[in-house]
């Protein structure tokens, strides 16, 4: 992994945020761009073709949800939304429209850091989607042929729905998803309201996999917005 | 029944004294101008008192006009073809006009009745209308506050963002031997977070003074609640044992999910604040009659009973044990605003054993109403 060529595109409209930001990422070998919109960010992201994007919520013009409904038009690329306390609806729906993880202002620079690594990691080692093949994801061996998944080498013993869910986590780790994400997924579109039914199915699969369910350490409430699966890579 | 017949009395009095009168003077003119007194005595009746009071002195004066002033007089007989006709025409005339203008008077006295209520209904609109506007007045003050909190939250907040962000930069990038660095630019990084919460929380406050902070009410279970605030407690929570006994029995709450949620926060906030590292903090739930009741205990030095209501006021703070995380002593009486504004209570008890036991009650049933 050669972290100096990754380009990433940050858009805020405010120039200090802006500035100290690119400062911390080209300190760390990032190439950087800043735009101060939407607008811009879009013409810079089909020119530039950055490899993550980091775009505040509040913007004039385009603001950082159009910014990410538009994006996930064309691409996959991974986003992260930087958010205020009390634009919790606009961070939700800024996720069901795609993005990967939100990071709150003010932030420290070691968390919007250790988020970018998680999302550019995920990228680069993607498991194989839709493939019979093995693999290994930290903890988690995934054999898929025989719907088994191995934890700290360690067989668990999964419901199917149970299988599908860890799966699904596993696919989409290291990014925070929506219970209304998940539900899609898992249970079909007409089920995206039955966060009850999400909750204990969580609850079960963290008897089986987590060695203190108490204290999870993989599969992580992001309190009244959904999950984050960490396969501790 | 004497209120009823008081009208008919006057009615034959009238009646009596104009054929007194009329009976006494009669030779001053003819009886066709008797006929026409009598029956202005019968109007005069229908508008005083009413049909039945009219119809009642028409009876007397066609029999008096009968007896006093056809021929023969002083019977009730009639000799002339003539005065026969007259006698009925006069009957007829002397009822119709009694009748007519009692439906008259009545019509106007009904005309009466709807001018006072249209003009009541009117003044009620008006009162009604006045107080629409006022309430849109009011409606729109909150709005104009709220966007004028939000405005100065976010120009604060941009600030302290770009601050945080720069000194966590150079926090990361100092070199290890630059102790002396390191620890003026943590002081930094820790009062931008200070400021930070000092920010939401005054405007936390000034939203539930203001009546706007908006309680999202839903359905959700205790344990979801419970387990959120645990989650964002979880850093400081680090140095205590947490035991969760939460009655399984629970049914689900109407609450606004993410204030109640910041209420047992700010309550395992202030538990770890004033009890010792290392012991234990309970947080238990139970349903009584209608109300769930919420606690939270720990096992420091407790709180005096004359501090008990202060710990909920505005900036008050008590001695901490410890020499971290100063608060600015408006977490707990946000706590008490969001509780108050879920009709529920707050207090702080004695728990056996020592310590510090703070309880919330809400009702379980009333709040399900108030969201319908």
């Amino acid at each position: 992994m050669n972290e100096a060529r990754d380009r990433i595109l940050v858009v805020d409209d405010e120039p200090q945020i802006g500035k100290v930001v690119r400062r911390a990422l080209e300190s760390r070998g990032f190439d950087v761009r800043v735009a101060p919109d939407g607008e811009s960010a879009l013409d810079q992201f089909r020119s530039w073709q950055p490899q993550l994007v980091i775009s505040d919520l509040a913007m004039p013009n385009v603001d950082g949800l159009t910014l990410c409904t538009r994006i996930r038009k064309s691409s996959a690329v991974p986003i992260i939304v930087l958010s205020v306390k009390g634009e919790e609806k606009t961070k939700v729906e800024a996720l069901d429209a795609g993005a990967d993880d939100y990071v709150t202002k003010p932030f420290g620079m070691d968390e919007l850091l250790a988020r970018v690594r998680a999302l550019l990691r995920r990228v680069e080692a993607a498991p194989p989607a839709s493939s019979d093949e093995d693999f290994d994801s930290g903890d988690f061996q995934v054999r898929p042929s025989q719907h088994r998944i191995l934890v700290r080498g360690q067989e668990v013993h999964l419901t199917p729905k149970e299988y599908d869910l860890l799966l699904f986590f596993i696919a989409h780790r290291d990014r925070v998803l929506t219970h209304k994400t998940i539900l899609t997924a898992i249970w079909g579109p007409n089920s995206a309201s039955q966060g009850e039914y999400l909750r204990v199915f969580v609850g079960q699969l963290r008897k089986k996999i987590e060695p203190n369910p108490n204290r999870p350490q993989y599969l992580k409430t992001e309190p009244w917005i959904g999950y984050r699966f960490q396969t501790g890579l | 029944m004497i209120e009823r017949l008081k009208p008919y009395a006057f009615a034959t009095l009238l009646a009596d004294a104009t054929i007194g009168i009329l009976v006494l003077t009669r030779h001053y003119f003819d009886d066709t101008t008797a006929a026409l007194v009598m029956v202005l005595a019968i109007m005069a009746t229908a508008l005083l008192w009413k049909s039945g009071p009219a119809l009642w002195a028409s009876v007397i004066c066609v029999i008096c006009f009968n007896y006093y002033f056809i021929v023969p007089y002083g019977t009730l007989n009639i000799d002339a073809p003539e005065d026969v006709v007259a006698f009925i025409a006069f009957a007829a005339i002397s009822i119709i006009m009694g009748q007519l203008s009692a439906r008259v008077e009545a019509r106007a006295l009904q005309a009466e009745a709807r001018r006072v209520e249209i003009e009541s209904l009117y003044d009620k609109l008006r009162l009604v209308t006045e107080e629409a506007a006022e309430a849109e007045l009011l409606r729109r003050s909150e709005k104009l506050k709220s966007a004028l909190l939000d405005a100065v939250t976010h120009d604060l907040r941009t600030p302290l963002t770009s601050i945080k962000a720069a000194v966590t930069t150079m926090i990361s990038e100092l070199p290890r031997e630059d102790g002396y660095q390191l620890e003026l630019l943590q002081v930094i990084d820790e009062e931008s977070d200070r400021l930070n919460r000092f920010i939401q929380e005054m405007m936390d406050l000034a939203r539930l003074e203001s009546g706007g902070l908006d309680m999202r009410r839903s359905e959700i279970s205790i344990s979801e609640i419970v387990e959120t605030a645990l989650e964002r407690a979880a850093p400081l929570l680090v140095n205590h044992e947490v035991d969760v006994d939460l009655d399984p029995a629970l049914p689900h709450l109407t609450v606004d999910a993410v204030a109640f949620s910041q209420v047992l926060y700010s309550l395992l906030d202030n538990a770890t604040k004033y009890s010792p590292p290392g012991s234990r903090i309970v947080v238990s739930a139970c349903s009584q009659d209608s109300t769930m009741l919420l606690s939270v205990h720990d096992q420091g030095p407790g709180i005096p009973r004359d501090l008990r209501e202060k710990v909920f006021e505005k900036f008050f703070r008590a001695q901490a044990t410890g020499t971290r995380r100063a608060g600015f002593g408006l977490g707990l009486s946000i706590a008490k605003g969001i509780v108050e504004a879920h009709s529920g209570k707050i207090w702080v008890e004695d728990s056996a054993g020592g310590g510090t036991s703070v309880v919330v009650s809400i009702p379980i049933g009333p709040a399900l109403e108030q969201t319908a």
